[in-house]
């Protein structure tokens, strides 16, 4: 997933250590959230209910009727113009947020969705599950995670198939294959684990690579030159 | 969000010791202790953003004042206002640069190691009101908002809303069709930010 570039959540700066927004960045966002709650029922696709008491019944069929039919509209465009994310994944993403199902998605839902995808946009998606493991488990499931839960959106983790696949295996230790909240823990723990192993590695490449480059051109400055420095000095 | 809340309102409380012990503190640590201590905590972005607008092309004359004020050694009204009981702390501040003079907390400013509330109280402290002390923002958060985002924000939110919305218009057309309650609600909504959009642009021209 790639965030558009020059959006307004382009701008917006995710902590790296706690993955959240910084109280700036929230208000902003919350701004953001108004002006495209076009009902002003603080929702996106928000409900509309009419003062009139007589109107009432008539009112709730017609209108949960149309609401279901332009459902995700507002929630669809707006992702629509952030991400690359297809038709199918926003529709995926919209039934997971809308937990109580409801038909609207509130502001804890987006700024959910908003650090969901500025984690996605830095790599830091194993972090994001690690300092969030409560919300993230029960946005995959209720009281216990199946297999194809994960599956099901893997796009927004980045989770590889043979991770999942090893992870099951693994800590699923009362081998119902499905995972309750502590095995889950466990397997943020042991992800974190890893990401940080694979980070120092990188980090000691880079250092190796460095390293080299210097012995190798003992002088770099003085090699692309083509001069002799002491010589000019002398 | 299950652990982090909890441990960030355990930093927060002990942040005013923290900042009271060391003078050289985390620039966002600053800025979220002056803001909890402004009045207009619950004002809107869209004001903020408006007040920033002037108050960031004033506050350059401001600053400009109060070192003429110190380079010509007319110290007498300033400390004379500090004395006057508005703040006692400003003075225990000022001390130290009235040794060092103006050209040294000006090279610290420079260079970027300057402590942002002793900054604050030597400007509040050059300034002549109380109400101007009041209402002038902490000077961390216009170094932050000037480097960090960009100052257009709520121009750049609209914009970007009222292309969401227009395509949302659409799809409600073709779903609802043109007369349905909600199809004209939207409608509304995006002419009101329309001409919300045009007025300020109006205003920029003037």
């Amino acid at each position: 997933m790639k965030l558009k570039k020059g959006s307004f959540l382009w701008y917006l700066y995710l902590d790296k250590l706690y993955c959240l927004l910084s109280v700036r960045n929230v208000k902003a966002l919350l701004e953001y959230f108004k002006l495209l709650d076009v009902h002003h029922n603080s929702t996106l696709n928000g409900r509309q209910f009419p003062k009139c008491f007589l109107w009432v019944v008539t009112w709730v069929l017609v209108i949960n009727l149309d609401l279901r039919l332009v459902a995700d509209v507002l929630f669809y465009h707006f992702l629509r113009h952030v991400t690359n994310w297809k038709r199918r994944q926003i529709t995926r993403v919209f039934n997971m947020l809308d937990w109580d199902a409801v038909g609207e998605i509130g502001f804890d839902q987006f700024y959910m969705l908003v650090c969901i995808l500025l984690a996605q946009q830095n790599h830091l998606e194993q972090q994001f599950i690690f300092r969030h493991s409560r919300p993230v488990f029960e946005l995959l499931g209720e009281l216990r995670v199946g297999q194809e839960n994960f599956h099901m959106y893997n796009f927004l983790f980045n989770i590889k198939e043979s991770e999942l696949r090893e992870f099951y295996r693994d800590f699923d230790i009362t081998g119902d294959c499905r995972l309750n909240y502590k095995e889950f823990k466990l397997f943020t723990i042991v992800t974190m684990e890893k990401y940080q192993e694979k980070q120092k590695a990188e980090n000691e490449k880079a250092l190796l690579k460095m390293k080299t480059f210097y012995e190798v051109n003992e002088n770099p400055i003085q090699n692309h030159l083509g001069i002799n420095v002491s010589e000019i000095i002398i | 969000m299950e652990e982090t809340p909890f441990k960030a309102s355990d930093k927060s409380s002990g942040r005013h010791d923290s900042v009271k012990s060391s003078s050289k503190s985390d620039i966002r640590n600053l800025w979220s202790t002056a803001t909890l201590s402004q009045p207009k905590l619950n004002s809107r972005l869209t004001s903020v953003y408006e007040d920033s607008e002037l108050e960031s092309s004033s506050i350059d004359s401001k600053t400009g004042q109060w070192y003429n004020q110190k380079t010509s050694h007319d110290s007498d009204g300033v400390w004379e206002e500090c004395n006057d009981g508005i703040d006692k702390v400003c003075t225990k501040q000022e001390e130290p640069d009235r040794h060092d003079g103006p050209r040294s907390s000006l090279r610290r400013h420079l260079e970027g190691d300057e402590d942002f509330p002793g900054t604050k109280m030597e400007i509040s402290s050059s300034m002549s009101s109380l109400s101007i002390l009041k209402r002038t923002p902490h000077q961390a958060y216009w170094v932050e908002q000037q480097n960090r985002l960009p100052l257009p924000l709520m121009e750049l939110m609209e914009n970007e809303a009222l292309e969401i919305l227009t395509k949302a218009l659409r799809s409600y057309r073709s779903g609802l069709g043109k007369d349905h309650i909600l199809t004209k609600q939207l409608q509304r909504y995006i002419e009101r930010l329309k001409g919300r959009r045009n007025k300020r642009q109006h205003r920029s021209l003037d």
